[in-house]
C-alpha cells in the first residue's frame, strides 16, 4: 500500500507518543510541592493583561520560595511551584487546560484566566472536581451570585470601581449634588456604572444624565452635547481606553468644564497622557492597584491587620526578574494576580492542609494586607476588602489621591478648565 | 442485505471515532475536557460542511447561527427558572427555541445573501455576526450587552449535582450526538437528489440551472440546515458547558474561521473529512499549548501550513482519492 507512505505514518506516530509523554511530565512536575495551576491568557485578545498576571504571580512565588523560604505545612517548609498553560484567551481551551491542571498535573490550587467570561467558563469544571478556584480577573459581580463554592476573588468586583471616586468627591465638596454617566455599552462598564449609581444615590447624589454608546464610537459629540445640558458637576464615563480618550477629546472639543472627570480603563494609562497632552490634566481613573500606594507593615500594624509578602519595591524589582524585562512595570493586573498568591499561601498555612474545603473555609475567614492593599472576601467569595484606588493627572504625572491611606498626593478639586489647561494651567491642588 | 446497507458504510469510520473518542474521554484520566473541546470541533465542522463542503460557498458569519442558538437556551434556562417542575424538559424547550431561532436568522440572511455568488456571497455574509450583536446590545435585547449569567437558575431548576453533571458531561455528549447526526444527515444529503443537485451546482452553478436544477432551493435547504445544527452546537456545547452568554464572545469571528480551517483541513465535502479536520486541529492546538506556551500559535501556522501543502484536498480528500476502487474505499467519500 503505496499510500501509507511516511508522511502519514510519521505524523500519525507523533500524535499517538504525546500523550504519553504529557502524562510522565506531568507526573514529573508537582512531586513534593504546593502548585498552583494557572490556565493563563499569554496569546489572544488579553495577552498584556495576561502576561501582566503571569509577571505578578511568577514575583510572588519568588518571594514566597526565596525570602519567605516556603510555606510552613506540617512543621516543614514546602517550596510552591507555579504550573501554566496559554489558554489564548479563548474559552474551549480553558475548559482542557483546567481539565487537564487538575487532573492530571494534580495542582494544588487553580487560577482563572484573565476576564469575567473565561472565569466563567472555568468555575464548574473546577466545581465538580471540588478545586478551589481564585479569580484574579473577572470583576463580574454575578460570578458569585451563581453559587460557586470553590470561586475566590482577589480583583475587586466591578461594581465597586467607582466608590472611592464618590467618597472623595462627597468629603472634599459637599456642595456637589449633581452627576453624569456617560459609559461604554459594555458588560464591564454597565457593571461599573451600576455600582456607581448605586452609590451615588446612596451618598445622595443626584443622577443627572444616564446615557450609553456603541463599542467602537468615533463620535460622542451628540451625546456630550446633551450631557453638557443637564450641567452635572462631575462625570463618571469610559469603557475602554480608545472611547475613554475620543470621551476626553471631545469634551475639551465642546469645552464642557466639569469639577472632576473619571475615566474606567483609560485615564490610568500612560498612554492616555501621552496621546492628550494638557487634555489630560485633572482627569481622574479609577484602579485596582498602582505603583505608588502607601500599602505596607506599617499601615497594616495601623489598622490591626496581618502584613504579607514583598513591598511594593521588592515586587517591582522580582516583577521585572520574573518578566526579563527591565522597562516593564507592573500594572494592576500583576499586583492582583501576586496578591492572590500571597492569600493562598496564608490560607494553607492558616489551616495547614491543601485541602480545597479547608483552604476555602480558611479564605473565608482571612483578613490580612500586601503591596497591594487590603483582602477580605464575603460567604460567597466575593471580595469585599480591597478598596480600589483613584488616580489623577498632575502635571503630566499620576499621582494617587485616594484612599488617604494610599494617596501619594492631594486631589485638585475642581480640575481646571479646559481653557485654563489649554493657557498651561496644571491641576495642582 | 449487504448492498441495501452498503451506501452507509462510509458512517461506520466517523461512528467508530466518536465512540473512540469517547471511551478514550471517559476512561483515561484527565483526558475528557480534552475530548470536549475534541468534539465541539468536530460538531462545528461536520455542521458547516453540510453548507460549505456542499455548495463550495464561504459563510463568514457562521458564528451567529451557533450564538442565536446559544441565546435560545439561554431564554428557555432564564425564562422557565421558575417552572422547576419541567426539569430536563427546559433544556429540551432550549434545544427547540435555539433550532427556530437559528432557522429563522438563516432564512433571512439565505433569502438575500444566497442571491449572490462567491466572493460577493463571503462579503455579504461578513457582517451577519457583528450586525446581531449590535442589534442585540443597542436594542437591549436579551438584556442587551450586560449579557445572562445562569448558572444560578440551572441550579435551582436540575438540582446542583444534576446540573454540574450536565455543564461537565452531558452537554459535551450532547455536542457528540448533534456531531453525529450532521454526519448521518450530510450522508442522508449527499445519496439523495440534494445531494446530487449540490454537487452539480457546486461544480457549475449556471450548467446546473440550465440542467433545470433549482439551485436557490437546494442551497437554501443546505444552508438552513447546517445552520440550525450551528445553533444546536451553540446551545449544548456554550449554554448548557457555561451557563452564560455575553453578546461579544458568541458572535466572536474567529469560530467561523475555526470551522473553515476544520473543514479545508480534512477535506471539504467529504463525510469523515470535518471530523478528521477537527482532529489534527484540536489536538495540534492543545499539545502545542501545553508544550510551548506562549509561542504556540506561531508553530501551529506551520503545522497548517505544512498540512495543507500536503494534502492539497484535505486529509480526506487525498485518502478518499487514494484508495478509490479498493476495499477501503467504500468507507471512505
Amino acid at each position: 500500500m503505496k499510500f501509507f507512505s511516511l508522511k502519514i505514518i510519521l505524523p500519525a506516530v507523533l500524535i499517538s507518543i504525546i500523550p504519553f509523554i504529557s502524562t510522565f511530565s506531568a507526573f514529573a512536575a508537582g512531586h513534593g510541592k504546593i502548585v498552583i495551576g494557572h490556565s493563563a491568557c499569554l496569546s489572544g485578545k488579553y495577552a498584556k493583561a495576561g502576561e501582566q498576571a503571569v509577571g505578578g504571580i511568577e514575583a510572588c512565588v519568588d518571594w514566597v520560595n526565596n525570602e519567605y523560604g516556603g510555606i510552613t505545612l506540617g512543621g516543614k517548609k514546602v517550596p510552591l511551584k507555579y504550573k501554566k498553560y496559554d489558554c489564548e484567551s479563548k474559552k474551549e481551551s480553558v475548559t482542557s487546560l483546567i481539565g487537564r491542571l487538575i487532573t492530571v498535573d494534580k495542582v494544588d490550587v487553580v487560577f482563572a484566566p484573565y476576564s469575567s467570561g473565561l472565569t466563567l467558563r472555568g468555575a464548574p469544571i473546577a466545581e465538580s472536581h471540588q478545586m478551589l478556584y481564585m479569580d484574579h480577573g473577572g470583576a463580574n459581580n454575578k460570578i458569585f451570585e451563581q453559587g460557586f463554592r470553590y470561586a475566590v476573588q482577589t480583583i475587586g468586583p466591578a461594581t465597586s470601581y467607582h466608590k472611592g471616586t464618590l467618597d472623595m468627591v462627597k468629603k472634599i465638596a459637599p456642595d456637589a449634588k449633581k452627576v453624569a454617566l456617560a459609559y461604554e455599552d459594555s458588560e464591564f462598564a454597565t457593571m461599573v456604572m451600576e455600582g456607581a449609581k448605586n452609590h451615588a444615590e446612596k451618598l445622595g447624589f443626584e443622577i443627572v444624565f444616564e446615557r450609553t454608546y456603541p463599542k467602537g464610537t468615533t463620535d460622542l459629540t451628540p451625546l456630550l452635547s446633551a450631557m453638557k445640558a443637564a450641567k452635572p458637576d462631575f462625570v463618571l464615563g469610559g469603557g475602554h481606553f480608545e472611547d475613554g480618550q475620543l470621551f476626553n477629546r471631545q469634551m475639551a472639543d465642546l469645552n464642557i468644564n466639569v469639577d472632576c472627570l473619571s475615566l474606567i480603563a483609560a485615564a490610568t494609562l500612560p498612554a492616555f497622557s501621552d496621546a492628550l497632552g494638557h487634555m489630560a490634566e485633572g482627569v481622574m481613573g479609577p484602579s485596582h492597584w498602582e505603583y505608588g500606594v502607601t500599602y505596607s507593615k506599617e499601615a497594616a500594624k495601623e489598622k490591626g491587620k496581618q502584613w504579607i509578602g514583598p513591598s511594593q519595591d521588592e515586587f517591582v524589582s522580582l516583577f521585572k526578574k520574573a518578566t526579563g524585562d527591565q522597562k516593564m512595570l507592573p500594572d494592576y493586573h500583576a499586583a492582583e494576580a501576586g496578591a492572590q498568591v500571597l492569600a493562598y499561601v496564608l490560607a494553607v498555612e492558616k489551616t495547614g492542609s491543601t485541602d480545597s474545603d479547608k483552604v476555602r473555609a480558611a479564605l473565608g475567614d482571612l483578613e490580612f494586607m500586601s503591596f497591594y492593599g487590603s483582602w477580605d472576601i464575603d460567604d460567597s467569595g466575593l471580595q469585599v476588602g480591597h478598596s480600589m484606588v483613584d488616580v489623577q493627572w498632575q502635571d503630566g504625572k499620576r499621582v494617587i489621591v485616594w484612599p488617604e491611606s494610599a494617596q501619594t498626593g492631594k486631589p485638585c478639586y475642581p480640575m481646571p478648565t479646559f481653557d485654563e489647561k489649554k493657557d498651561g494651567k496644571k491641576a495642582l491642588p | 442485505m449487504k448492498n441495501r446497507l452498503s451506501p452507509y458504510y462510509p458512517l461506520l469510520p466517523v461512528f467508530v471515532a466518536y465512540f473512540a473518542l469517547f471511551l478514550v474521554g471517559r476512561n483515561v484520566e484527565g483526558t475528557w475536557q480534552l475530548v470536549a473541546t475534541l468534539l465541539f470541533y468536530c460538531a462545528l465542522g461536520q455542521a458547516f460542511n453540510i453548507f460549505l463542503g456542499m455548495t463550495g460557498y464561504v459563510d463568514f458569519g457562521y458564528v451567529a447561527f451557533l450564538g442565536v442558538g446559544t441565546y435560545g437556551m439561554a431564554i428557555a434556562i432564564t425564562g422557565l427558572a421558575n417552572f422547576p417542575q419541567l426539569g430536563l424538559g427546559i433544556v429540551a424547550i432550549g434545544f427547540v427555541l435555539a433550532i427556530i431561532m437559528a432557522t429563522l436568522l438563516s432564512t433571512a440572511v439565505g433569502a438575500v445573501a444566497l442571491r449572490l455568488r462567491g466572493a460577493y456571497f463571503a462579503i455579504a455574509t461578513i457582517g451577519v455576526n457583528e450586525g446581531f450583536r449590535f442589534l442585540i446590545e443597542g436594542a437591549n435585547l436579551w438584556n442587551g450587552s450586560s449579557g445572562m449569567i445562569f448558572t444560578a437558575q440551572l441550579n435551582e431548576i436540575l438540582g446542583r449535582d444534576l446540573a454540574s453533571r450536565v455543564m461537565t458531561l452531558w452537554a459535551d455528549i450532547l455536542v457528540l450526538f448533534i456531531g453525529a447526526l450532521a454526519a448521518v444527515v450530510t450522508l442522508l444529503y449527499m445519496k439523495s437528489k440534494i445531494g446530487y443537485a449540490l454537487t452539480a451546482l457546486r461544480e457549475d452553478e449556471d450548467a446546473a440551472k440550465v440542467m433545470g436544477i433549482n439551485v436557490t432551493k437546494y442551497k437554501i435547504t443546505a444552508f438552513i440546515t447546517s445552520a440550525s445544527f450551528a445553533g444546536t452546537v451553540g446551545a449544548a456545547a456554550w449554554a448548557l458547558k457555561t451557563p452564560y452568554v455575553f453578546p461579544p464572545e458568541v458572535f466572536e469571528i474567529h469560530y467561523t474561521i475555526e470551522a473553515i480551517i476544520i473543514v479545508m483541513l480534512g477535506g471539504a465535502g467529504t463525510l469523515l473529512g470535518p471530523l478528521v479536520g477537527a482532529l489534527i486541529y484540536g489536538v495540534s492546538k492543545y499539545y502545542l499549548s501545553i508544550f510551548l506556551p506562549g509561542v504556540q500559535l506561531f508553530i501551529f501556522a506551520l503545522v497548517i501550513i505544512f498540512v495543507i501543502v500536503t494534502f492539497p484536498e484535505g486529509v480526506v480528500g487525498v485518502i478518499k482519492r487514494k484508495t478509490r476502487n479498493t476495499a477501503i474505499g467504500q468507507y471512505i467519500i
